[in-house]
């Protein structure tokens, strides 16, 4: 028999998510005839699991997870692959009473022990009664939890063979938490995010009724991981919520292929995707001299794009490139958002494309405002002009303040650091009350650590936690790079500055600028070849790595080393003809 | 079924065009250490690979791949079954 994908449109009626917690989107999702579908990498649709299937097979998951005796809330660690299984696991955990914590999964070549001890410090972070891990994977997670006294942990065959508890089911309440989400920052100091029933609904409702406008008719695709919230809050919940068929392909799988993305979206005649900055140009990368009339993209009505800052140009690029295929621009929709709001904070209008701000670089750098840019008629005396992206309104029932460094709200064009407040906020980093104290205040304001401005009531976001390194679409803290330089006998704490600059190309890449004593060139270079290899190693990526000599990385007036000054020195002399031949192949 | 000294020489020649200028690239050769593959080009590497012997290398399976025999003993196995 020949599978079927789930239908687009059915007789349920849609409700845009009003219901008090995943449970309950879920019962009334299973009274419809959508669901998910799961496409190969090579564009086979490989399972199909309708919401009806899933809440039976849940439950059923839930009893058996109930013959466990755990305690109420007790923390269930799934190793998110795109499959069924972990659909299945998080909404059996939803039944039952207890907190799934999605993990990532992050196989890289040569990359088995940095897998385990990532693993393990979530595990140690999230303190799992139990956990599961696609059969394939389990080797790594028996070995990442070894002497954490789990009481189960195994593949989906494990769990399936548990005997059915009798005693009713007591879904999780609004009150409690509905999952943990591990948020991709550090991968060393892991942070996880406790997101509440009554947060997440909140959060989806206005997704759903603001943010998209979703309607009977609409259909998903997405290739976004599981354990990022885009991907499990955007298009797990969020279908379930607005009772939406979704189509997956594996984030793998699209990195490999990424034209499999724009197929299936012409296969199914999707009407919602998004992706980060970077899925938008890999396709034009990738699709090379392929005629783009081979896809038909004219049912894409909301092209989303955001977690990372927005390029407006690769942007447009993309719709340029894929005009042929029936792609509008307007589809572009521009948002804005952070695990620690459960996803969402402000989303552009719709059918509105994107909304190009132009101001004048020096003057935002220098007086921390963003006066629009005006091109002079001599040319020499134009400034620099930069180019963000209008992220729109803040969803209703959310305040957002911009502030100064004094913590003084700013008014228009003035550039300074996003606090949110709203009924989807994290009750905190899980076990991390000091974390938690550094970023949510007691009257519930939470401190994104992102840099933007207002025109009139519309954010802009200048840039992601204005530290963060994102290589390929993949957040990189510069902490984490700094540790690996701190580690090496030579380099002291305080020695090092890690950050991305662009590079010849254009490219994002990391630099790592280290104060180094020795002045013995063999072991000044055997210093800079073993931490690239160890960079490699833990977090896959080439780092540009320049030694200078002592007391030389730029300190702020409280002495803290900073990094943007540190970039800015770097820029200043870095000689990129020099350095292009070394990077060629990285 | 394709043996592994049939394997190599398709791999190499799959790899040089992401080798730096004058590189050597042998058996021994470390993919991401040496050869400074970034996770976008280790999936390109990967998809040239999947195509040319048609076959599908499990994610699970990455982690073990470090060198260019490691690759191609991985393909060796994957063709045999």
């Amino acid at each position: 028999m020949t599978m079927t994908p789930t239908v687009t449109l059915h007789s349920l009626p849609l409700n845009p998510g009003n219901f008090p917690t995943l449970s309950d989107a879920l019962d009334y999702a299973s009274l419809g005839e959508t669901g998910c579908n799961f496409y190969s990498g090579r564009g086979k649709l490989a399972h199909v699991l309708s919401y009806k299937d899933l809440q039976i097979q849940a439950k059923n998951l839930a009893k058996k997870l109930n013959s466990l005796r755990l305690d109420r809330g007790a923390r269930v660690a799934l190793v998110a692959d795109t499959n069924p299984d972990f659909i299945r696991f998080f909404f059996a955990c939803q039944y039952a009473g207890l907190t799934p914590v999605p993990l990532p999964i992050s196989l890289h070549l040569g990359g088995h022990q940095a897998y385990v001890t990532q693993l393990r410090r979530l595990l140690e972070s999230c303190c799992p009664s139990v956990a599961m891990a696609p059969e394939g994977l389990v080797p790594y997670l028996e070995e990442a939890s070894q002497g954490l006294g789990l009481s189960l942990i195994g593949g989906p065959e494990i769990f399936a063979s548990l005997p059915e508890d009798e005693s009713q089911l007591c879904p999780l309440a609004p009150h409690e938490l509905a999952y943990i989400q591990y948020t991709s920052g550090s991968t060393r100091w892991p942070r996880g995010v406790e997101v509440t029933q009554a947060a997440v609904m909140t959060n989806l409702a206005g997704i759903i009724q603001n943010g998209l406008q979703v309607t009977a008719g609409d259909r998903c695709v997405s290739w976004l991981p599981f354990y990022h919230d885009m991907g499990l809050v955007g298009f797990v919940l969020g279908p379930i919520a607005s009772q939406l068929s979704v189509d997956y392909l594996s984030t793998r799988d699209f990195a490999m292929r990424p034209r499999q993305w724009l197929s299936l979206m012409t296969k199914s005649q999707a009407t919602i995707s998004f992706s980060p900055s970077f899925g938008y140009e890999l396709c034009v990368r990738r699709l090379g001299e392929e005629s783009p009339e081979q896809f038909d993209l004219s049912h894409w009505r909301i092209a989303g794009v955001g977690a990372e800052t927005i390029r407006a140009e690769s942007l447009l690029r993309f719709s340029s490139t894929l005009g042929p295929s029936g792609f509008r621009q307007e589809s572009f929709l521009a948002c804005y958002g952070m695990a620690e709001c459960s996803l969402a904070i402000s989303f552009a209008p719709l059918g509105q494309g994107l909304d190009v701000d132009q101001v004048d670089g020096d003057c935002l750098s220098n007086e921390k405002e963003a006066l629009p840019f005006i091109a002079s008629l001599s040319s020499e005396e134009n400034g620099r002009c930069s180019s963000f992206v209008n992220c729109g309104v803040p969803l209703p029932g959310y305040e957002v303040e911009i502030r100064d460094a004094d913590g003084f709200a700013l008014g228009i064009r003035k550039s300074g650091t996003i606090f949110v407040r709203g009924a989807s906020i994290m009750s905190g980093y899980f076990n991390d009350p000091a974390t938690t104290d550094e970023v949510l205040s007691a009257d519930g304001w939470l401190n994104t650590g992102d840099i933007g401005y207002w025109i009139d009531d519309s954010l802009v976001i200048i840039g992601r936690s204005k530290d963060m390194i994102i290589i390929n679409g993949r957040n990189i803290w510069p902490q984490d790079l700094e540790f690996l330089a701190e580690q090496q006998p030579e380099v002291r704490p305080g020695d090092s500055s890690a950050f991305s600059v662009s590079g010849p190309d254009g490219e994002e890449m990391a630099v790592m600028v280290i104060q180094c004593r020795d002045s013995d060139p063999q072991k000044r270079e055997d210093l800079v070849k073993r931490l690239r290899a160890l960079v490699y190693q833990e977090l896959s990526i080439p780092c540009y790595i320049e030694l200078i000599p002592p007391r030389s990385l730029p300190r702020t007036s409280s002495g803290k080393l900073s990094r943007s000054r540190a970039k800015i020195d770097f820029l200043s002399r870095v000689q990129w003809d020099v350095l292009a031949p070394m990077l060629s192949a990285s | 079924m394709t043996p592994y000294v049939e394997i190599l020489p398709q791999i190499l020649e799959t790899l040089q065009p992401f080798t730096k200028e004058g590189q050597a690239l042998a058996e021994e050769t470390e993919l991401v250490s040496e050869l400074g593959l970034d996770s976008m080009q280790v999936m390109q590497v990967l998809l040239k690979i999947e195509d040319r012997f048609d076959i599908s290398i499990p994610l699970n399976n990455l982690p073990t791949i470090r060198t260019v025999k490691d690759l191609g003993l991985e393909i060796e196995q994957l063709l045999k079954n």
